[in-house]
Parts: C-alpha cells; structure tokens; sequence
C-alpha cells in the first residue's frame, strides 16, 4: 500500500484529541462503559465526535477542525458538558490522567472493533497495557514539505510538553517515580519513537514505500512516533502528551503548540540537523522522569539546563505570536504554573501522599474533569 | 486404671464433628460447581438441600430455627453492602433506573398474583407469594457479581434493583399478611404499622450509618480492629432492630445507602471483609437447605413453578420495557432481567416468618416457597452468571 498524498489544509488550524478515562463510581477501578456512553453520546448535538478506543474503558474525543484557542477551548468545554451529563445518567466517571492509578491490565476487554481485534491479536498483552491516555494535537500545514520542517522543529519541544501535560505517576497502584509513566508503555511498540529525519515529502515516501516493501507497515497508523505527519489531513500529529486532568489545561498546551508552530514556520529559526536527534531520548526520557526538574540538553549547544528554565524562554521566544493568535491569556497562566513547578503530576502526588486511598484520588480526578474546573 | 484419660469408643465426637463435615462438604460441591464453570452459590444451595431433610437429614428445621442469628447477620451484612453501592445521587439523575425498578415490581407483583388467584390458592396465598415474588436474592446476587469482579451498566442497575425490590418484597409482605389476618384492626392501625416500618427502619439506618461514619474517622474499615467494630455495629444492630419489632433486613440496607450519600468516597472495606462474609455465605447456604422436606417441595411444585413462569415474565418485562430509556440496549435490558431471578434464604426466612405467626396460613405458604427457592437458588444464578457474562460486565472468569 503506499502513502497517500498530503492533503492541503489550512496552515496553523488546530484539532485537539483527549483520550479519557470510564470509571465506576462505586471502586473507582476502569469500567467497560464505552458502548453505553456512546450510545448516549450519539443522541447529543455536540461538536466535534467521540469514538471507541483499544479499550471498553476508554473514550476519544475529538474537536472539528479550529482556528484558534478560544474555538478549541469552547469545543472541549461543550464536549466536557455533555459526557459529564451522560456519564450522571450511566452512574459513571469520566476522568483525565495519562494512566489510571490502579487498573489491572490484566481484566481489560478489547473494544468490538475489527481493527482493534487486530492489534490485539499482533500484540498481545501489549494491546491491553495500552489502556493509557494521551492527548493528541493536529497542527495544519501548508505543505508536505512544510509538514516536515515543523515535525522535526517541533522535537525539540516534546521534553515542554512532556512536563506541561504530565499526568501519570501511578501505574497498578504503584508510584513510578515517574512524572509521566504513560510514555513507558508507548515506548514498548516496534514502531514507536521519532520519524526518520528526512526533510521533503519525496524522501518521506522514499522510506515509507520502503518500510511498506518490508511488510512491515500497511499505512501510517502502524507508526506510533512522538510526532507523524497524517496526510489525510493535512496535518502533522503531537502525540507525546498525557491527557491533562483539566478540558481547560489540554486547550492551553494545544495553544502552545500552535504558538510553537506558528513561530516555527514563519521565523524558520532552526537550522534542522540530523545530529539534533542525538540528545532527542535523553532529554525526552529527562521530562517524563523529573518533569520541570529535568535535565534538557540543547541539541546545538549542548548545554545543560531544567526543562522550567527552556519553557521560560520559549515563552519567550514565541510571546508576540501568542498575541497574534489571541491565546496570551492561557499561555500566562501555564507559564505562571511551571514557575510555581505545579502541573497535573504534583497535584495528584500531594492527594496520595496527603493520605488519600487511590481510589479517592481517581475520585478527585473524576470531580476535577467533570466538574470543569480551571487547568 | 483411670479411664478418664483414655477416649471412648465408639467415639463421642459431639454435634461439632458433622457441623465441619457439612460445611467442608459443602464447601467441596461449590468448588466442584466452579470448576464446572457454575456460580458457586448453586454449588452450596445444592449441598444444603442434600443435607437437609430432602436427602441426608443432617439438619432440620431446629437447627435452621437455633442458627438463624448466623444466617440474620449474614443478610444484613449483605445488605449493607447492597446499600453502599445504591447511590442514590444516581437515582436522582436517572429516574429512568427508579421507573425500571417501579416497573419491575409492579409486574412482577400482578403476573404471579394473577397467575395464582387464576389457579384457585386463594387470594390471601397468591398475595403473599406475590410479595415474595418481588424479592431477587441480595446474597447471590452479590456472591455472583463479586465472583465475576462484574461491572458496568447491567451490573449497576442489578444491584439497584435489588436493593429496592428486597426492601419492597420485605415491607409488602408484612403488611399483607397483616393486613390479612386483621392485626390491622380499624384504619389508624393499617396506616400507623406501614409508617411504623418504614420511618423505625430509615431511622434505624441513619443511627446505623452515622455510627459507622464516626467509627470510620477512629479505625481505618480495612484493618482487623476496624472489621471488628464494623461487626460489632451490625451485631447490636440487629439486637435493637429485633427489640423493636422491626426487620433486621431493612435498616442495614437504608444505613449503606445513607452513607454512600453522605460520603460519597469508596468504602471498599466489604472487599476486605470478604473470607469473613464468603465463610457465612456458605452457612448460610448450608443451612438454609434445613427448611425443604421432600414432602412439601412436592406439594408446592406445581403452584411454584407457575409463580416462577409468571415471575419471570414479570422481572424480564419490566427490564425490557424500562431498560431502553434508562440507557441500556435491548441486550443487556434482557440480561437484566434474566439476572434478576435468583431467588433464596431471604424468601425462605420471610415465609418461615409468617409460618411462625401464622401456623396455618404458613403450611400453605411454604411449600410453594420451598419449591421456588429450590429451583431459583439453583438455577437463579446461572441465569445471573450467564447473563452478566454475556454482556461482557465480567472482569474476571469466563468470557463469553
């Protein structure tokens, strides 16, 4: 099969995925609710769409296509309203958080779904300890070509949004140590990881036809990477984030990313080099461990700093774009919270080690995305 | 020689020695049942009714009578447990699940009355039948659920609906009877013993939950001393239910659900619980096989099984009819239904009650209940199992 072309699509437009959690409101454990939440959901008028995931705990939501902050915010808020309505209805919860705490992976069931009955099958338990949570943004391109200086320009970006977005410190009830232990169980996938460097859409198809001759991939959806192009839309796909635990934190790292992409291409500030990648999985490996304390490498520098210290001055770097794009408002609030060193991560640390049962913490974490509070 | 200190013989083993042998039996036949892939449960009701005095006669109706703290307790701590998990925020949020259990009751109270007043028991039998009717088993059903770790929305509104219809099944039964032998003499009494019932038993409950409530801020329920207060409070629960004339089986269930609305965090401490509880649940099952003599399970067959059709028809109607609006699809609607047939030591208590007010108007009540009981307590959970199952609820076991 080979790669399909690079639709057009509207540069710097946005679409926001958030995978979500379905818990029972009586132990707080992943409960497979999915079929009936969509079932509800399907009566509602809500913009966007919501789908099954791996999972019959898990949901996806998705925006239409946005211009700017404000649309994606006011989507996610209506989306948010009209699950939390139906979840009421189901007697469930409806939480972010890039894992659940204490799930089982060994008591999921594979949502009936051809495609997801096939990766479950080639990978196994793999498909079951899957059951994690991100948060996917599309940013349009201009051009394939375009696509490419962004994707990789981007990376060096993923360690800020690791730390922004990190939301997962507990996997089967157990502290990880890390911030985000999400990743752990991406990075477990063959094809998971960064995109090849290749800087056009020709060299692109190059690899790709050659991947696919290999047998090894059928089409770009076999490719799990921290950032891929998707040409049937147009767009190139962030995907290292945990969903946050806030509908209004998840709107504001999409506003980063779009502010980050529009400084990108039309400043085209970096010279991209094979050689940035170097210290791509150490810094990226740095953010999921220690968040904003981590260590970030620069690719061209190589200098040593905290990961606080480079989203402070990419705040910097891409201020007067965030005001172009009207979303200077959220990106302050972000910025005040990694001076503070608070994220999602923190915040569900201090409820368990402040003597709440895990549960009760998914319980919050439930109150917090329902309820619609601020990020 | 002092002949004291050698043993006699034959040996003098006490009444101990077949009480471990019956429940290490019956232990053994819900095992081999599991092994079969059948719910426990219908491995114990089993061997209760081989112990009995249908085949072995190990036990009879005394030692039912002399245990029947044991198996008193068990049920209420089943129903406390039902309680915690019938949120009654959910209730308010989705009438649609009170309408199912309204419907549900309704139904299945005028398909088995109908059936049995068309067949000629007589109206004051076929209206106490019918009142018993209403009740789904709460001790299979949460043995089964626990069993399969089920979850999800077929399991929610089960446990629901069980909550309610025991709650009714037990009120309504009480009042009938009552009602019909004229203890209700003159109007002021037919209203004030409802009220009676309800008020005391909602009352008992909130003393019930807040005493737990403050309990649960000095010992944490999953410890050992914490497990050992939260007996204790059921324990003397019951002895002040029973002081009262009330039944003990509604006040535990108004105290859990009194606290899950009160404090709305999850209070898993019955999970801890669960050697303790899964030991009395087999008692229990043991010794509720005391009450079926062979004699009067012949003599209800026939009646019984017309009131399980009618029942059953009842039960499933209702689901179908309400499940759909309330957010269930058809399937799991008629899983809904079929799971809520178990029916046991809880319908078996209520007619020995009566029997032990009503000598005569109970030998004509119990058999029809025995044969129920014995068909619904073996048969039921299957029915629960497979239905939960089916619909994918089941988190561990089988899968469909």
């Amino acid at each position: 099969m080979s790669l399909e072309n690079f639709a057009s699509s509207r540069a710097l437009s946005l679409g926001v995925e958030l995978e979500l959690q379905l818990v029972s409101t009586h132990d707080y454990d992943l409960v497979s609710s999915a079929e009936d939440l969509l079932r509800e959901m399907a009566r509602k008028d809500v913009p966007g769409e919501v789908k099954p995931e791996m999972t019959c705990s898990m949901i996806e939501v998705s925006t239409g296509i946005c211009s700017d902050y404000a649309r994606v915010a006011e989507e996610l808020e209506a989306l948010r309203a009209a699950l939390t309505d139906a979840a009421r209805k189901l007697n469930i919860g409806i939480c972010g958080g890039g894992t659940h705490a204490f799930q089982d992976w060994g008591e999921r069931r594979i949502f009936d779904k051809p495609r997801f009955h096939y990766l479950s099958d080639l990978y196994g338990y793999l498909a079951k300890q899957f059951t994690v949570f991100g948060q996917h943004v599309h940013i349009g391109c201009p051009g394939p070509d375009a696509a490419l200086y962004l994707l990789h320009g981007m990376s060096r970006y993923i360690p800020h949004l690791i730390a922004l977005s990190a939301s997962s410190p507990y996997v089967q009830g157990k502290d990880t140590g890390f911030q985000s232990a999400r990743l752990n169980s991406v990075f477990a996938f063959p094809l998971s990881g960064r995109a090849p460097f290749v800087e056009t859409w020709q060299d692109f198809e190059a690899y790709f036809n050659k991947m696919s001759d290999t047998g090894v991939v059928q089409s770009m959806k076999d490719f799990y990477w921290d950032i891929r192009p998707k040409p049937e839309y147009g767009t190139i796909e962030v995907r290292v984030m945990d969903t946050p635990l806030t509908v209004g934190r998840a709107a504001a790292i999409a506003a980063y990313i779009q502010a980050i992409a529009r400084y990108l291409m039309i400043e085209r500030p970096i010279r991209l080099s094979e050689d940035d990648y170097l210290v791509y999985t150490f810094n990226r490996f740095q953010a999921c461990r220690f968040g904003f304390s981590g260590n970030y490498v620069h690719p061209e520098t190589h200098e040593h700093r905290s990961v606080a210290e480079e989203i402070e001055d990419s705040f910097a770097r891409i201020e007067q774009h965030a005001i172009e794009l009207g979303c200077d408002g959220p990106l302050g609030e972000l910025l005040r919270q990694v001076r503070e060193g608070r994220n999602d991560a923190a915040w569900l640390r201090e409820r368990h080690t402040g003597g709440e049962s895990l549960p009760e913490v998914v319980m919050d974490q439930c109150g917090r995305w329902m309820g619609g509070d601020a990020m | 020689m002092d002949l004291l200190i050698w043993p006699d013989w034959p040996l003098a083993l006490g009444a101990l020695f077949p009480v471990a042998i019956a429940l290490v039996l019956t232990a053994l036949v819900g095992e081999a049942g599991g092994r079969f892939g059948l719910p426990r449960v219908s491995g114990y009701a089993l061997a209760g009714l081989v112990l009995g005095p249908l085949v072995l006669g190990w036990f009879d109706a005394n030692d039912l009578a002399g245990h029947r703290l044991v198996i008193d307790f068990t049920i209420a701590l089943v129903l406390f447990e039902l309680g915690i998990r019938l949120d009654l925020r959910w209730l308010a949020a989705n009438r649609w699940v009170v309408a199912t259990s309204a419907g549900e009751i309704a139904l299945t109270f005028a398909l088995t009355f109908g059936t049995l007043w068309a067949v000629g028991t007589g109206t004051g039998i076929a209206l106490a039948v019918a009142a018993i009717a209403v009740g789904t088993s709460p001790v299979i059903l949460m043995h089964v659920t626990n069993e399969l770790r089920a979850a999800g929305q077929t399991t929610d509104r089960l446990l629901a609906l069980c909550a309610l219809n025991a709650a009714v099944s037990v009120i309504l039964l009480k009042l009938l009877v009552g009602a019909l032998h004229g203890v209700h003499s003159g109007w002021q009494l037919a209203l004030l013993h409802p009220l009676y019932l309800l008020i005391g038993s909602v009352l008992a409950g909130a003393i019930i939950a807040a005493a737990y409530l403050g309990l649960r801020k000095l010992v944490d329920p999953a410890t050992e001393q914490g497990l050992a207060a939260m007996i204790a409070l059921l324990l003397a629960a019951i002895a002040l239910l029973s002081a009262l004339r009330l039944p003990t089986v509604l006040a535990p269930l108004f105290a859990g659900a009194l606290i899950k609305w009160r404090d709305p965090r999850p209070h898993l401490w019955p999970q801890q619980f669960g050697s303790l509880g899964g030991v009395l649940v087999i008692v229990t099952f043991m010794l509720a096989g005391a009450a079926v003599t062979a004699g009067e399970l012949f003599a209800g067959a026939g009646v019984g099984i017309l009131a399980i059709v009618a029942r059953a028809a009842g039960k499933l109607g209702g689901a179908v009819a309400f499940g759909p609006p309330s957010g269930l699809d058809l399937r799991k609607s008629v899983a809904l239904g079929l799971a809520l047939l178990p029916l046991s030591a809880l319908a078996l208590l209520q007619a020995v009650d009566v029997r032990l007010l009503y000598p005569e108007f109970g030998d004509r009540l119990m058999p029809i209940v025995i044969a129920m009981t014995v068909v619904l307590g073996l048969l039921g959970p299957i029915a629960t199992r497979r239905a939960l199952i089916h619909v994918r609820e089941t988190r561990r076991g089988e899968t469909s």
